[in-house]
């Protein structure tokens, strides 16, 4: 019995490219992706004319507070909701036009752990996964094995996932969508949920699974230290518009993040006061022989405020500008989208 | 599916067998869908021990409640009676598997990644409502065994016509399904209304299709009449007028095109209005 082939996945020996666009193009492409939600004055623009693009092999963040439309834009780029209007190309291929086509290139993470079998062991999800997107389970065995280790999986390896931990299976999802010969992989919130030290393995082997296999990845997460540890690039979304979109240190060098902080044990509450109605002041701390404040302001304004300090006589203790974190940068860029959390808060102290 | 293949992990750099990606065809498609639901059934039995189990209770309860209402008279038709139950087991099975399936792999967050392939979900459906029928069709038999022995009746069993006519009328049941489905990924938790349906497969199987030709355009009536002709009569499959076969094979197949039809159509509407995923 012959039996027909789908549309082929990439592998070894065969290229992803099929057709001279295919080789050419980037690994994504997103013009003018629009979608609304309901009608009339109730309608809601969840995606607001995305265009981005994405190079082969490099891992892009998609940040944003609650709501921003970064699910319904991974989502729309998929097809598994329908945009008003604009176009998706995967590795070349149009996504709408072809999906099947496109779909041997692609593989995602959309729900957290609630993307695999958890009546079926981590071993079958990963071997049926495989299979239903494309590949052989067989020829890519020994890929399994390294995901298993790599992704501290291997002595669960033929447990149900049902009975393993949250974390766990949240690994499992992700060694799922790994485990196929997918190029571009999406990945929604693949940390949300876990504990400090699992999200740590997570990103550490995700970096490596990245660079060994030259995938291209659209991450998307709430968690800044995730974005800033992992990607090349950032896509900051708000309101269902791409507002900035540009490698990590670029947007750290944002003049949002122009901050400075003086320290003086000079500093009294009257003064203190002033700073405060001329000057943005982010962050103030008196101790018992100190004070110390943050001032977001361009250099102009800085030199304004050495003047109003050396005027009244204060004598510095220091004056430096602290490292902005991309929550920093995204706080500006999203006029406070959510409040530095607290691990965060403490740790630029 | 193929047995254990770990051959440990590759060395860095080098590519094993193991490591060399090759292009799935259907044929492993298949097999991965087939041996999935294998695995469901043998290591979680007590869905299909407890279908099985409720399935005889109803029937005890027909055949003996029956014969203190209507003594000989149900008697003398439990034939029919059996295969019409057997045929009804096979239909509710095959409906809700289908159907709940669905729901389940949105509700699992499954659902798209089988969206996402490159074989398109229309393979990936059709194998996974024929694992459906080969697993209900398992259970009905035993149903089957042990509602013969219970009432000590004796059947014709010539195995390929019940298997091609039982097979075909299901079909049609599946695209019930499909469409159920369908309108449960679009509408959300309405399963327990889609599944008063399975009630009125009852109507569907007692339709009188050979003497009223219009209802062999209806779902499982005229598989239902044929299978009672194969069982009960001897009649074999060669036996039957060509016209009733032919009907037998479009009404199967048309109800699982439009069954499937309804189902795409309702996921393209979850798509457009962003619910696919919701549960």
């Amino acid at each position: 019995m012959t039996m027909q082939e789908p549309p082929q996945p990439r592998t070894a020996r065969q290229p992803a490219a099929e057709s001279p666009s295919e080789t050419d193009d980037p690994a994504l492409v997103v013009d003018g992706l629009v979608k609304r939600f309901g009608s009339g004055e109730t309608a809601v623009t969840a995606v607001d004319d995305v265009s981005f693009s994405v190079d082969r092999g490099s891992v892009v963040g998609l940040l944003g507070p609650n709501g921003a439309g970064k699910t319904t834009t991974i989502k729309s780029i998929l097809g598994m909701v329908l945009p008003d209007s604009g176009s998706v190309r995967v590795q070349g291929v149009d996504i709408y036009e072809h999906p099947r086509q496109a779909y041997r290139h692609v593989d995602a993470m959309l729900e957290g752990a609630r993307n695999d079998y958890w009546r079926l062991t981590v071993r079958e999800n990963l071997r049926y996964f495989a299979t239903i997107s494309g590949v052989v389970p067989d020829s890519v065995a020994d890929r399994h094995e390294r995901l298993l280790d790599q992704l501290d999986l291997a002595e669960k390896a033929d447990e149900p996932v049902r009975s393993l931990s949250r974390g766990m299976k949240q690994k499992v999802s992700l060694a799922s969508v790994l485990a196929t010969d997918a190029s571009v992989v999406f990945l929604d919130e693949p940390t949300l949920g876990l504990d400090v030290e699992s999200s740590l393995t997570l990103r550490r082997e995700l970096r490596r699974i990245v660079a060994e296999r030259d995938l291209t990845v659209l991450l998307s997460s709430h968690d800044m230290d995730v974005i800033e540890d992992v990607c090349d690039r950032v896509i900051i979304m708000n309101d269902g518009r791409v507002i900035a979109d540009d490698s990590v240190e670029q947007l750290l060098r944002q003049p949002e993040a122009s901050r400075f902080r003086v320290t003086s044990p000079d500093i009294d509450a009257a003064l203190r006061r002033e700073i405060t109605e001329r000057f943005d002041v982010v962050e103030a701390a008196v101790t018992d022989d100190t004070t110390r404040i943050d001032v977001d302001t361009d250099s102009a304004g800085f030199y304004d405020l050495v003047a109003l300090l050396r005027a009244d006589g204060v004598t510095l203790e220091s004056v430096r500008t602290p490292d902005p974190d991309l929550e920093d940068v995204f706080l500006g860029l999203t006029n406070g989208g959510g409040e530095k959390s607290d691990e965060r808060r403490e740790r630029t102290r | 599916m193929s047995g254990d293949s770990r051959t440990g992990p590759a060395s860095d750099g080098v590519r094993s067998s193991g490591d060399d990606p090759r292009p799935a065809t259907y044929y492993h498609l298949a097999k991965a869908v087939l041996y999935r639901e294998y695995l469901i059934f043998v290591r979680y039995p007590a869905n299909a021990i407890g279908g099985i189990v409720i399935s005889l209770f109803f029937f005890g309860l027909l055949f003996y409640g029956g014969q203190m209402v209507a003594g000989q008279a149900l008697t003398d038709s439990i034939e029919g009676i059996i295969v019409g139950y057997f045929l009804w087991t096979l239909a509710v099975g095959a409906y809700s598997s289908i159907s709940n399936d669905i729901g389940s792999e949105v509700q699992w967050g499954t659902l798209e990644r089988h969206i996402m392939t490159p074989f398109g979900f229309a393979p990936v459906a059709l194998l996974k409502g024929v694992a459906k029928v080969v697993r209900t069709f398992l259970t009905s038999a035993l149903i089957l065994a042990v509602m013969l022995a219970v009432t000590d009746t004796a059947l014709q069993l010539p195995l390929v016509t019940i298997t091609v006519v039982a097979a075909l009328a299901i079909c049609s049941v599946l695209g019930l399904g499909f469409a159920a489905g369908g309108i449960a990924v679009l509408y959300k938790r309405i399963g327990n209304w889609l599944n008063l349906l399975q009630f009125g497969f009852i109507l569907l199987i007692s339709a009188p299709a050979f003497e009223l030709g219009w209802t062999r355009l209806l779902p499982l009536a005229l598989g239902s009449s044929m299978l009672q002709r194969a069982m009960i009569e001897g009649t074999r499959l060669w036996q039957f007028p060509l016209v009733d076969l032919g009907a037998l094979v479009v009404v199967a197949v048309g109800y699982l095109v439009l069954g499937y039809a309804v189902f795409e159509l309702s996921t393209r509407r979850a798509r457009r209005l962003g619910v696919l995923g919701d549960y």
